[in-house]
């Protein structure tokens, strides 16, 4: 039990006697990258929430072997990044694109200490990764959905946590900037140490570093194993309820539906 | 013209008026960056009128008005903190309820005042021509304060603004700032009572802010501009009160709306953000 990273152990989340989340048990080993699958509503972000600690919960949840409520330390936090879907921002509101990028690492710095050339430098090799120092200095409203994204990814990093939590973070972008962005993940995935969950509805767009596939449904987990299992017709038409058809060409999975 | 003016500073209670013209446009203004970037306009309607109803029960009560006026926003803060972050209570809707409830306690306080109602009304409208030594050393206190914490917890104040979540998450005390800022914002409002009054007090909660929102990108101008056009609408609607005989709360709001329609048509960053939406919509034209 001790080499799991994350352990949930029977969590349920009620809200308003509807039960979000039942039953849920998931292990999740270090430098593992699994995708929570799942239609609209079928409890994917609020599972993402029980363990990022914004969502209150029964049942037993386990983070770097220590059992957690949904309150969490500093430390805990620190150690817990995450992606958003597509931030929405005011056009007119005064942060530069570098200065959201550097908001990741105010946590780590704690009270009374400014970012120092340190944080500046990780911020600017962390932007020159993703493609976009070219934009620090523009402000966070002026940039597009794909652009923003990746500001969002180089900011959960440089708070060097030890899981990245992703809540469709290629939702509502281009089919190009979506490719463009899971390209990206695939190279911090390797990168850095890290632990991924990436929640998404959108199973025709998944990372080629996803290792395992949770099928999640009605707030219950459906299916846990590998992705090839998980991407055949019969489990997503039960997940769907959608006539799904899948083939194969040059070794790699495709979809088809009416 | 301008030797009357000069003349009229050796007065005490003009010198008084002058800074406390400073103090509430820079509390004020400095408050009002949060009430606008972090969209909470419906707090300092909720704030002002908690310290006018408390204003007015303490008057009922014999307490010092600032001091009831104070605990009332205190009160408030406390409500309001817990309520607006439960996820099944749009936070409008608590501060509109909240609002509401406040204006008729403090029209129900008024109703059973036996004492003279000029008073109360006073804390409305306040005036800046009638202020004791003490409003302006509580006054200043408050304004240190404030100041003191945007200064502090810059980085932090930064990060929660942008976005309340993410800062929760990566680490930042969110709770910490956020509370602060709202037991600062009743610290504020209370002690600005005296000045303009607990109904004109919003216009300077917001349009500072708003009007920064028109010209800078950066967060630290933004305070600038915000506190300087806050204490600029203060002088100049006092210095226009005493030349045109007016009230002079009416006068310093009317010239926050001056100085804000001003940075409105002045924008640059209106006219930086049409040339974008120009130049992305030709992109889109020449593919």
């Amino acid at each position: 039990m001790d080499s799991f990273i994350i352990n949930l152990d029977d969590i349920n989340v009620r809200k308003a006697k509807s039960l979000l989340l039942e039953g849920i048990s998931l292990s999740v080993s270090r430098n593992e990258f699994i995708g929570i699958i799942g239609p609209n509503g079928a409890g994917k972000t609020t599972l993402l929430n029980v363990i990022a600690g914004l969502e209150k919960f029964e049942g037993t949840l386990t983070l770097f072997g220590h059992n957690e409520i949904w309150r969490r330390s500093r430390e805990t936090r620190l150690r817990i990044g995450y992606v958003p879907q597509l931030l929405q921002i005011d056009p007119a509101f005064p942060i530069m694109a570098s200065e959201v990028v550097m908001t990741g690492a105010i946590g780590r710095l704690g009270l009374f200490r400014s970012p120092g050339r340190q944080e500046r430098e990780k911020t600017m090799q962390l932007m020159e990764l993703m493609r976009i120092a070219h934009l620090a200095e523009r402000p966070l409203g002026h940039l597009s959905g794909g652009e923003r994204q990746k500001v969002s990814l180089a900011r959960a990093i440089l708070q060097q946590p030890d899981i990245l939590l992703m809540d469709e973070p290629t939702a509502n972008l281009d089919i190009a900037v979506q490719k463009e962005v899971l390209n990206l993940i695939n190279e911090i995935h390797q990168r850095e140490n890290l632990t991924f969950l990436f929640v998404t509805h959108d199973f025709t767009m998944l990372p080629d570093a996803m290792q395992r596939a949770v099928l999640l449904n009605n707030g219950k987990i459906v299916f846990n194993g590998d992705i090839d299992t998980a991407m055949s017709s019969e489990m997503l038409n039960r997940l769907f309820h959608y006539p799904l058809e899948i083939f194969e060409r040059n070794g790699r999975k495709f979809i088809s539906y009416d | 013209m301008t030797e009357h003016l000069i003349d009229a500073f050796t007065y005490p209670p003009i010198q008084r008026a002058f800074i406390a013209c400073v103090l509430c446009g820079a509390s004020c203004s400095l408050l009002s960056v949060f009430v606008v970037l972090m969209k909470m306009p419906l707090i300092g309607v909720a704030m002002s009128h908690a310290a006018f109803a408390g204003a007015v029960l303490g008057m009922l009560l014999d307490i010092n008005p600032v001091l009831s006026g104070f605990t009332m926003c205190l009160l408030i803060a406390g409500v309001l903190g817990p309520l607006s972050d439960r996820t099944d209570m749009a936070p409008e809707n608590v501060l509109g309820i909240m609002f509401s409830f406040l204006m008729g306690l403090a029209f129900l306080g008024m109703g059973i005042l036996t004492k003279t109602k000029a008073v109360a009304l006073n804390l409305m409208w306040g005036n800046l021509l009638s202020l004791s030594q003490s409003d302006i050393v509580v006054l200043a206190f408050i304004t240190s304060l404030l100041l003191l914490f945007v200064l502090l917890y810059f980085k932090e104040i930064r990060s929660v603004l942008f976005n309340r979540q993410l800062a929760l998450l990566s680490g930042v005390p969110e709770r910490l700032i956020y509370y602060t800022l709202l037991f600062l914002t009743g610290a504020v409002v209370s002690s600005n009572l005296a000045t303009v009054g607990g109904l004109l007090i919003f216009a300077l909660l917001v349009q500072p802010g708003a009007t920064a929102l028109q010209l800078t990108y950066n967060l630290k101008y933004f305070f600038i501009i915000s506190v300087a056009s806050g204490i600029g609408a203060c002088i100049s609607g006092l210095i226009a009160s005493y030349i045109f005989d007016l009230p002079s709360g009416a006068a310093v709001v009317l010239m926050a709306t001056i100085i804000f329609a001003a940075a409105y048509i002045f924008s640059p960053k209106r006219r930086t953000a049409k040339l974008i939406k120009r130049s992305i919509s030709h992109e889109n034209d020449t593919r």
